[in-house]
């Protein structure tokens, strides 16, 4: 329950624009925009996963709970159980996020670009048991349609 | 000449292409019943599929993104999620149907048992899925399909009276035995089926799968703006073919042996034959499209590799999500449930899913981030807001009207 501030008493001049931090240099980013429910694909186009999710982390050598507005970093995009906590709250536990590190990304534009391939990346161990235990064992499964 | 034939190829496909089970089924079960009084609605339907076939196509090769991949992006998990869970049961609807359709066509061949065809056509549909090219498929399925311009030729034969038909296409009215809400009924059925979302995933992925680029969309328009328009004339004289032999008789179309009857009667034994290949073709097709837009939806959703492009080994989950809703399309028809009523079904739940997705790709063909020059003109966006009314009519009134109306009985 926050009391209701008169206008008159408030801090600042209400007409006045706020002022603007520095502009960072480079692209400014909008995590919700411009990453979350974004498609990555690897360095051969290949598709990998949705970014279901980010990991965010504070800078190294703070502790404890997060207060105000302490810059935070990327540390990684995640994909995999990670999208239902989304849709429906919790979180999973930490054992089963499903990584893609932030210093593997090239590029970020209408698709997320990984300076990777993806047969290194843990995110798609699903595909690669699909793969060797299903599709690739199925006659024709690995030659190219004709 | 390369191209022009390049050109021919793509009209002809679309023409043979626009046909499925639903449209089949829905224009014969209207022209018994309401004779051409419901012709305005494919009219309506084929300018809806001409505009949103379009959009999508011009979205896909601008874009280089598809459809769920867009949906996705643009609606966040939570509402996309649901789109998918909606779009990708209705896709499995049709999927059945199609499939269904194909071993009644076989059946009318053979005399064999729809069930013992099922499982053959389900494992035709997923060997052609695993094992050809996607030009291949789209081209000699379409090309096939073709030959149901035979409802066309039998038509003539049967030497109506024109003006009558003209009557009942130019000065709609309800007929005397029928209810306002059957009418209303069955007009949403036609509008679904010729405006079934799953020829949208169909249309962008395989945008994507031809790598169309920007130099590709005036030919997608032409094959589109042609084709589809062709395909209407076919419904119609599938409505119409129905309404000079059942009509009169107050015979209700409920099996495909009645839905190619009046060739029969028209053109004999070799229009029979003729109209059986253009069946399987047709289902056949479109078995293929659903199959296929099925892993399209999912595999685009949570971002898999997917496309017939590439091996099957390096698509697995999305070849995975297809071998599965084939089974599940099989297992369903095993029941003994009659394809026709999936049919009827199938394309009514097609139109109250249409606005999920159309309304994410009208967004996207305006948004510049994506299109840059490319996005709508005014026109294009004047006719796909009158159509945006059109379609969310559509889906609202669906379901109660399938309700008060038994289903259209």
């Amino acid at each position: 329950m926050s009391p209701r501030v008169r206008r008159s008493a408030l801090p600042h001049d209400p007409s006045a624009t706020l002022p603007l931090g520095p502009r960072p240099a480079g692209r400014v980013l909008d995590a919700r925009l411009h990453l979350l429910d974004r498609q990555t694909l690897d360095a051969d186009e290949v598709p990998v996963a949705t970014v279901d999710d980010l990991e965010l982390v504070p800078p190294a050598g703070t502790s404890g709970p997060l207060v105000g507005d302490t810059p935070v970093h990327v540390a990684a995009l995640l994909s995999g159980p990670v999208l239902a906590t989304r849709v429906f709250g919790g979180r999973p536990p930490a054992s089963r996020l499903h990584r893609i590190l932030w210093r593997h990304v090239a590029d970020v534009g209408t698709t997320v670009r990984l300076g990777v391939r993806g047969q290194d990346l843990d995110v798609l161990w699903v595909e690669r048991w699909v793969r060797d235990h299903v599709i690739g064992r199925i006659p024709g499964g690995r030659h190219a349609p004709e | 000449m390369k191209r022009l034939l390049g050109v021919a190829l793509g009209v002809l496909t679309a023409i043979g292409g626009f046909l499925d089970i639903g449209d089949l089924v829905t224009n014969a079960v209207v022209g018994s019943r309401f004779g051409l009084s419901l012709a305005w609605v494919v009219v309506v339907g084929v300018v809806g599929i001409c505009l949103f076939a379009q959009m999508s196509g011009r979205v896909a090769a601008v874009s280089e993104r598809a459809t769920f991949e867009i949906i996705r992006e643009r609606l966040g998990p939570r509402t996309a999620g649901a789109n998918l869970v909606a779009s990708f049961l209705i896709n499995l609807l049709t999927l059945t149907a199609e499939v269904g359709g194909i071993a009644l066509a076989l059946q009318l061949a053979s005399s064999v048992e729809p069930r013992l065809w099922i499982p053959v056509a389900a494992l035709a549909v997923w060997l052609v899925i695993w094992r050809t090219k996607f030009s291949v498929l789209e081209n000699v399925t379409g090309l096939l399909g073709l030959t149901l311009v035979v409802f066309a030729v039998a038509l003539f034969l049967l030497g109506p009276d024109w003006s009558e038909l003209a009557d009942q296409a130019l000065s709609p009215t309800v007929p005397g035995d029928e209810g306002p809400a059957s009418y209303w009924y069955f007009a949403i059925a036609l509008f679904g089926a010729a405006m079934t979302p799953y020829e949208v995933f169909f249309f962008s992925s395989g945008a994507r799968e031809e790598r169309w680029t920007v130099k590709d969309v005036a030919q997608s328009r032409v094959n589109v703006f042609v084709g589809f328009p062709f395909g209407g004339i076919l419904s119609i004289a599938i409505a119409a073919c129905a309404a000079v032999v059942f009509l009169p008789r107050s015979v209700e179309v409920s099996s495909l042996s009645q839905i190619v009857l009046p060739v029969a009667l028209a053109g004999g034994k070799l229009a029979l034959a003729v109209v059986i290949v253009g069946i399987v073709a047709a289902t056949f097709g479109a078995a293929l499209e659903t199959g296929l837009s099925s892993g399209y939806t999912l595999a685009q959703f949570f971002g898999w590799s997917w496309g017939k492009y590439r091996r099957p080994a390096q698509a697995a989950r999305f070849h995975l999500a297809m071998i599965i809703a084939l089974l599940i399309a099989v297992l369903v028809l095993m029941t003994s449930v009659d394809p026709i009523r999936v049919t009827e079904l199938s394309v009514v739940f097609s139109a109250v899913a249409l606005p999920l997705t159309y309304l994410p790709i009208l967004l996207v063909a305006n948004d510049p981030e994506y299109m840059g020059r490319h996005v709508n003109g005014r026109a294009t966006n004047a006719l796909a807001l009158v159509y945006l009314v059109i379609i969310l009519a559509a889906s609202l009134a669906a379901i109660p009207l399938l309700i008060a109306t038994g289903g259209g009985s």
